[in-house]
Order: C-alpha cells, then sequence, then structure tokens
C-alpha cells in the first residue's frame, strides 16, 4: 500500500516525532511505500538544521534524514507554516534579507496543495498531534 | 469493506480548537481553502472549542493577531459551503445557529458518527 | 471500518469523546502515547461504548511501565500491529 504521514508536533516538546518516525520504519519493513512525511503546525520544526540534541538522545533530523537516503522518502515542509517559526532554507533566506538558513535538503519547503495530493493519492494517511 | 458509503466530499476538516488561542484552528482553515482552491470538495466540521470560531463579533487580538473571522468570511468564494457543527458542543456554549455568522447544518449524535465514513480523507486540527 | 488513534489520557483531556461521537459501530480506536492511560481497568469504563474494538500501543505502555496493567478487555498491539490495523481500516482518523 501507498502510504504517508503527517506530522504536527514539534521536536522534543511532544512525542509526535518519535512516533511518526517509528510508525514510518515499521511501515516500510511491512514491505509498503512510504509516499511522503509532512511536515505541518509545530511539526515544521523538525526539520531545523542545527538541532543538536545530548549524545544519548536519538536525533530526529538525523532519523528523518536517514529515511529519505535509505528509502527515498520525500520530507515536504509546508513553507508557510515554516517562514513563521524561523525555519527556511537558502532560497528564502536570501529572499527575505536574512543571514544563514535553517533548513536544508532532503527537506524541501512546498505548499499545502502538496498535503492534499498526498492525503488523496495515497492509500493511507496516518496524522501524528501534538 | 463491504459496504462503501456514498461519497459526501473529499476532504473533511474537523476544527477542534478555538480561534486566537493556537494555529491549529488557522492552519486547518488553511488547509481546507487549498484543497479547495485545487478543486477538492471539502467539509468542515466544528466540535467543542472550534465551534468558537464562528462565533459573531470577534475582533483582532491586542497585537493586532489576526485571527480567523476573515478567513471563515472567505470560505464562500471557495465554494466551502458544507459547514457541519456537531449540536451537542453548539448547546455546551449555550448557542443557537443564529448566534453562528455562517449558517450551518446542526449535527445530532447519528449524523456526527457518519461523517469520517463519507469523506476521502480527514484532517484533524 | 475506519481507525482512530488518539493519543490523550482520560485525565487530561476529553477529547476522547469526540473520537468516540464520530465513531461508527464498527470502527476502532487505538491508544498511543499519553493515550495507552486509558487502558487502565480504573480508566477503560471511559470507552466502554467500544467493548472489543479498543487498543492499545505496546511500546507506549512498555515505556511507562503500564505493560501488564491493562484492563483485559484491551487488546495490546505493537507497532508492527498498529501497521497492521492501518491496513485493515479504510482510513485512520487521528484525535490529540
Amino acid at each position: 500500500m501507498r502510504y504517508a504521514i503527517l506530522l504536527l508536533g514539534g521536536p522534543y516538546s511532544a512525542q509526535a516525532a518519535h512516533s511518526a518516525l517509528r510508525f514510518a520504519r515499521a511501515v516500510l519493513a511491512r514491505g509498503h511505500r512510504l509516499e511522503g512525511v509532512f511536515f505541518y503546525h509545530d511539526g515544521v520544526q523538525n526539520a531545523a538544521r542545527l538541532m543538536a540534541p545530548p549524545q544519548d538522545e536519538p536525533h530526529l533530523v538525523d532519523g528523518w534524514v536517514g529515511l529519505n537516503a535509505e528509502q527515498g522518502v520525500p520530507l515536504m515542509v509546508c513553507i508557510a507554516a515554516a517562514l513563521r517559526r524561523g525555519l527556511m532554507d537558502e532560497r528564502e533566506a536570501t529572499r527575505h534579507g536574512k543571514q544563514g538558513h535553517s533548513v536544508e535538503a532532503p527537506f524541501e519547503l512546498t505548499g499545502l496543495g502538496q498535503l492534499v495530493d498526498l492525503g488523496l493519492g495515497c492509500d493511507r494517511l496516518v496524522t501524528f498531534g501534538p | 469493506m463491504t459496504d462503501v458509503p456514498p461519497y459526501h466530499g473529499d476532504l473533511l476538516v474537523i476544527l477542534r480548537h478555538g480561534p486566537h488561542g493556537s494555529s491549529l484552528l488557522r492552519e486547518g482553515l488553511d488547509a481546507a481553502l487549498v484543497a479547495a482552491a485545487f478543486g477538492r470538495d471539502v467539509s468542515l466540521l466544528f466540535m467543542g472549542e472550534g465551534i468558537s470560531a464562528l462565533v459573531r463579533d470577534q475582533q483582532v487580538g491586542p497585537l493586532g493577531q489576526k485571527g480567523t473571522a476573515a478567513t471563515l468570511q472567505m470560505l464562500e468564494m471557495y465554494d466551502i459551503d458544507r459547514l457541519l457543527v456537531d449540536g451537542e458542543g453548539l448547546a455546551g456554549l449555550g448557542l443557537a445557529p443564529r448566534d453562528l455568522m455562517l449558517p450551518v447544518e446542526v449535527l445530532d449524535s447519528s449524523a456526527m458518527a457518519v461523517q469520517p465514513k463519507v469523506h476521502r480523507l480527514v484532517l484533524t486540527f | 471500518m475506519l481507525l482512530h488513534i488518539l493519543n490523550r489520557s482520560p485525565l487530561s483531556s476529553l477529547v476522547y469523546r469526540q473520537a468516540i461521537a464520530t465513531m461508527g459501530t464498527e470502527d476502532r480506536l487505538l491508544l498511543i502515547e499519553d493515550g495507552v492511560q486509558g487502558a487502565l481497568p480504573t480508566l477503560v469504563r471511559h470507552f466502554e461504548a467500544l467493548e472489543g474494538r479498543l487498543f492499545a500501543l505496546r511500546e507506549d505502555l512498555v515505556a511507562r511501565g503500564l505493560a501488564g496493567k491493562c484492563d483485559a478487555s484491551v487488546q495490546v498491539v505493537d507497532v508492527d500491529g498498529f501497521v497492521e490495523l492501518t491496513e485493515e481500516a479504510e482510513r485512520t482518523v487521528s484525535w490529540y
């Protein structure tokens, strides 16, 4: 089956991201396809490039990046929710006259239309709330 | 999977949070508007605290926070006209449909229980 | 049949009532994260309308020291079982 995940919970402040990552791995282990993870609401903070948790805690960005590297899972971040929260890639940083950037590939800033397409295009969308 | 119900729409957005207190209501409405702009058939279901989104006479916040009343006024323009309200929740707030800024369909408990079934995708905010 | 997913304890949030209110007679409810508290014998009465359709996620029970403390009416599944529940359901609805 084709799965998708909508993540609304921020990293380390809610369990949502850990639950979603674990669910994603279980979906793939059962032979399904994961068409994408969409980050929205506080979930966009999972894309923070500078995330630096203590070494004895799971590194969420590394977890998401691993999912993309191993299985090619697209990591889609709502651009409107991200910009409000200070999350932007190099292109947006330039556009907004900011020094430095807080989001990088394989995370991609995209619009909510992608969430709609993902949700209606896949067989199962599972939301992990804050 | 024996009986496929007749679909009422592509997307059901359940709104459980009120205006101003968090961004969930606004972000839920944004998802609904984008889906409608992409030609999808969208229903909104207001439950509990989320029903307060429809109360008349809302203002911007003291720092100019926009709230969601203006967005709700745009729903018609986006052809989102299926606005469903949990009847029990409405009564819980001491409100009647005439207290709301938009015409709504008030659902009893049996109608509530079928809504997620008759839409292809359900998002809760 | 739909799968509803709840991550809040009935001790902290009434969202479980909204979940139950939108559930059809075949639908299932899976308790995850803090929601697994609802599987305790003292709290499971809040879900009595769902007899036989209530599930709880094992990993979240274990992490909270609640494994083995669930009411007998609750079906405990691991994350693999979580995915299986989503396979069997036409779609999922999350409550938080």
